[in-house]
């Protein structure tokens, strides 16, 4: 009986965790939404010049490394449809194919783990540590706010970076699929163009650039709030960052799962 | 006592070891923050003002250090300057001598306070076992 | 200059450059720019279609059907949409036909015969006519069956051909007895009659099983077209086709030979002898060609068992 409470007081503990990070993200979230729509002020060209030097490091800085990244596994994935799709003499669906599980699902989904890894568990850290040296106390005092000047500049350049990167991986699958299916000729433009007006309409399109913001708000936003719960001992830091690392992976899981659930089902 | 100097009234710069400087900025950006933030002013008004400043404290030379990078004295006039470019009434500067502890803190703080000029008053908080090395320095500033 | 900045703007400039390069694209591959031209299609049958099907000509597709509706006389109405640069393809002799193969979507095939045609006014009505693959194969099944069981038929202990069989005896019987070979033909019109009948029925179904034979070498390439071009279900396919076709020939081969023997047969040699074992051979010929002819019909449901059983065993 004894086991039975334990367990069940276990699993409420468990519950109420759940539900106090989730309040505390999406309190957050609104927090920063509220501030970017209501604050005029913020408009202005301190803030500008951080969501720079965001975008600067989430994006540009690794761009060659992304796009080679892309470019191979693009390569093989285009290169595995191809060769099944020939197989089983379905070589009319192979565009169509490319399109829609690269560009339209693979391709974000791994800028988004790209980003999560080089960036978000950057932030994680470096908030984290500002929570524990004081650094954001002093923010404080000085009245420079932190939302504003530290938190906010993060997330818009996450999402910023993520719409891009995933955008410029897409096209250059787009291209390498061209390339791969009909080689150096303009034959196949209007075919492909033909498959590529079939599954680009309105909605898809919305969806996809939908997905890749969420994307980008989850690896940043989840960082910063893991972060701002750090207590004040050095030793939580990496114990925030395991944290804070483990929801942005189901984060991102669940927004590919529920994007797919929306468009296939 | 100490409860009461963290506790002060908003109209009050502090210099203080948990007040540290943001970690990731030079001390010119740390202290241009202030007008950038506060009095909207733009980049390079902002980055002129923190160097006049750091310039009248007699460490123009620090301005590219990062927080690491500096000596406590250093990091102590970064720290004073940004509590200055606040422009509060009252600065308290609490237990210079944890943060300066390789230097005859009372009479370096003595001389940056004849090379600032600013108006308004400087408080030392401090360990009453260490009234002994102000007497010497000098008088209740 | 903040390289910085630089590097950040340079990232911006070619990212939004790309982005708009492909909003242009996208819109022109979706016809922004574009106006439309409508066709409608009469059907007998809207099985099938649903608004999004392809219109396709030589395999890539030109348009897709918007809305389908019925007219006042009951008859389907399908509104089919192409972008003006595809509509240069539609003839009018052009030819609109409703595919639905065994793998993937219905589409709508047309097949325009003569490309100086004069085009097709916008809003032009066209008839649809049904070219079903997995429909035709049952009914090709039902025929080679029929077949089959009219050789049966012919060939069962009390048929046709046992009843000759039994003339040509008593014909040889009476050609060594003393009526003589020119009686033994003539004697009996309605015995002699009898003979000929059953030959022609014979003859009469190895008509129809070249027929068949050339049927199935049709389906075959049609089989290829509808398919793909090759591997996979193709092969299989085409082979199982190849395979019915053997088969066939197999049966058809055996029923020539019976033919031939009927005729050795009713063309009385004089060496009597011989007669009789032509006859027993004859028998024996014709049992096999039963035989064959009914594993025949068991192979067609083994290798097309979507006839009963929509299961297509991928390789």
């Amino acid at each position: 009986m004894n086991f039975l409470a334990a367990s069940i007081e276990s699993l409420g503990a468990k519950v109420t965790g759940w539900f106090t990070v989730g309040y505390g993200i999406f309190a957050f979230l609104a927090k920063a939404v509220l501030l970017l729509l209501l604050d005029r002020t913020i408009w202005n060209r301190a803030t500008f010049d951080v969501v720079i030097k965001q975008v600067y490091f989430t994006s540009v800085q690794i761009l060659h490394v992304f796009l080679g990244y892309a470019l191979v596994i693009s390569w093989l994935i285009i290169t595995i449809i191809l060769s099944t799709a020939r197989d089983f003499g379905l070589t009319e669906f192979a565009s169509e194919m490319t399109i829609r599980v690269l560009v339209l699902e693979l391709l974000p989904f791994l800028t988004a783990l790209f980003i999560a890894l080089r960036s978000g568990s950057a932030i994680n850290t470096e908030i984290a540590l500002m929570q524990v040296n004081n650094e954001l106390d002093a923010l404080a005092h000085c009245k420079v706010p932190p939302m504003q000047f530290e938190f906010l500049p993060r997330l818009i350049g996450g999402v910023i970076s993520v719409i891009t990167l995933a955008g410029l991986a897409g096209l250059l699958a787009l291209l390498l699929a061209y390339l791969s299916i009909y080689g150096l000729s303009m034959a196949g433009f209007e075919p492909f163009t033909q498959t590529f007006a079939k599954i680009f309409n309105l909605q898809i399109m919305a969806g996809l650039i939908a997905k890749c913001a969420l994307f980008g708000l989850a690896v940043t936003l989840i960082p910063i709030t893991a972060g701002l719960e750090t207590p004040k001992k050095l030793f939580m830091v990496p114990v925030s960052v395991l944290r804070g690392m483990m929801r942005v992976f189901f984060a991102i899981v669940a927004i590919e799962v529920v994007s797919l659930a929306l468009k296939y089902i | 006592m100490l409860a009461a100097v963290a506790a002060l009234p908003d109209d009050v710069a502090r210099v203080a070891l948990d007040l540290p400087l943001r970690a990731n900025l030079s001390a010119l950006d740390n202290i241009a923050l202030i007008p950038l933030y506060q009095s909207h002013f733009d980049a390079t008004e902002s980055t002129r003002q923190a160097q006049a400043m750091l310039e009248r404290l007699g460490f123009a030379g620090i301005a590219p250090l990062r927080d690491p990078d500096m000596t406590p004295a250093q990091r102590f006039a970064t720290q004073l300057a940004r509590a200055l470019i606040l422009q509060r009434p009252r600065l308290v500067i609490d237990r210079p001598g944890a943060m300066l502890y390789d230097v005859p803190y009372p009479a370096f703080i003595r001389q940056l306070a004849e090379q600032a000029a600013m108006t308004g008053t400087w408080e030392i908080y401090d360990f009453s076992w260490n009234q002994p090395l102000y007497n010497q320095a000098l008088d209740s500033e | 200059m903040n390289t910085l900045h630089f590097k950040v703007g340079l990232f911006a400039a070619a990212s939004l450059l790309l982005a708009g390069v492909f909003l242009v694209y996208l819109l022109h591959a979706r016809g922004f720019f574009e106006d439309t031209v409508h066709l409608q299609l009469a059907a007998a049958s809207a099985d099938g279609v649903a608004p999004g099907v392809p219109v396709v000509f030589s395999g890539i597709e030109i348009g897709r059907v918007t809305t389908l509706g019925l007219n006042d006389n009951g008859g389907i109405i399908i509104h089919t949409e192409f972008l003006a640069r595809n509509a240069k393809w539609l003839k009018e002799n052009s030819s609109f036909t409703l595919d639905k193969p065994i793998v993937g979507g219905a589409k709508i095939r047309v097949d325009s015969p003569d490309l100086n045609a004069p085009a097709l006014p916008d809003n032009a009505t066209m008839l649809l006519t049904t070219s079903d693959v997995s429909k035709e194969i049952p009914v090709l099944v039902e025929r080679v069956k029929a077949i089959l069981a009219n050789v049966e038929h012919l060939t069962r202990k009390d048929g046709e051909i046992n009843a000759t069989l039994a003339n040509v005896k008593t014909v040889t019987g009476r050609m060594t007895g003393e009526y003589g070979v020119l009686e033994s033909v003539l004697g009996s019109p309605e015995k002699a009659r009898a003979v000929t009948d059953s030959l022609d029925k014979t003859r009469a179904l190895i008509t129809k099983l070249d027929g068949m034979a050339l049927k199935m070498d049709g389906m075959a390439t049609k089989a290829d077209r509808w398919l793909f071009a090759s591997g996979g279900i193709a092969d299989q396919a085409s082979g199982s086709m190849a395979q019915v076709r053997l088969m066939l020939t197999d049966a058809q081969a055996s029923l020539k030979k019976a033919d031939a023997l009927m005729a050795n047969a009713v063309a009385i040699s004089a060496d009597v002898k011989e007669g009789t074992q032509d006859i027993a051979k004859l028998r024996a010929e014709i049992d096999d060609a039963v035989r064959k002819a009914n594993a025949l019909v068991n192979e067609i449901n083994k290798m097309w068992p979507f006839a009963r059983d929509p299961e297509v065993n991928l390789p």
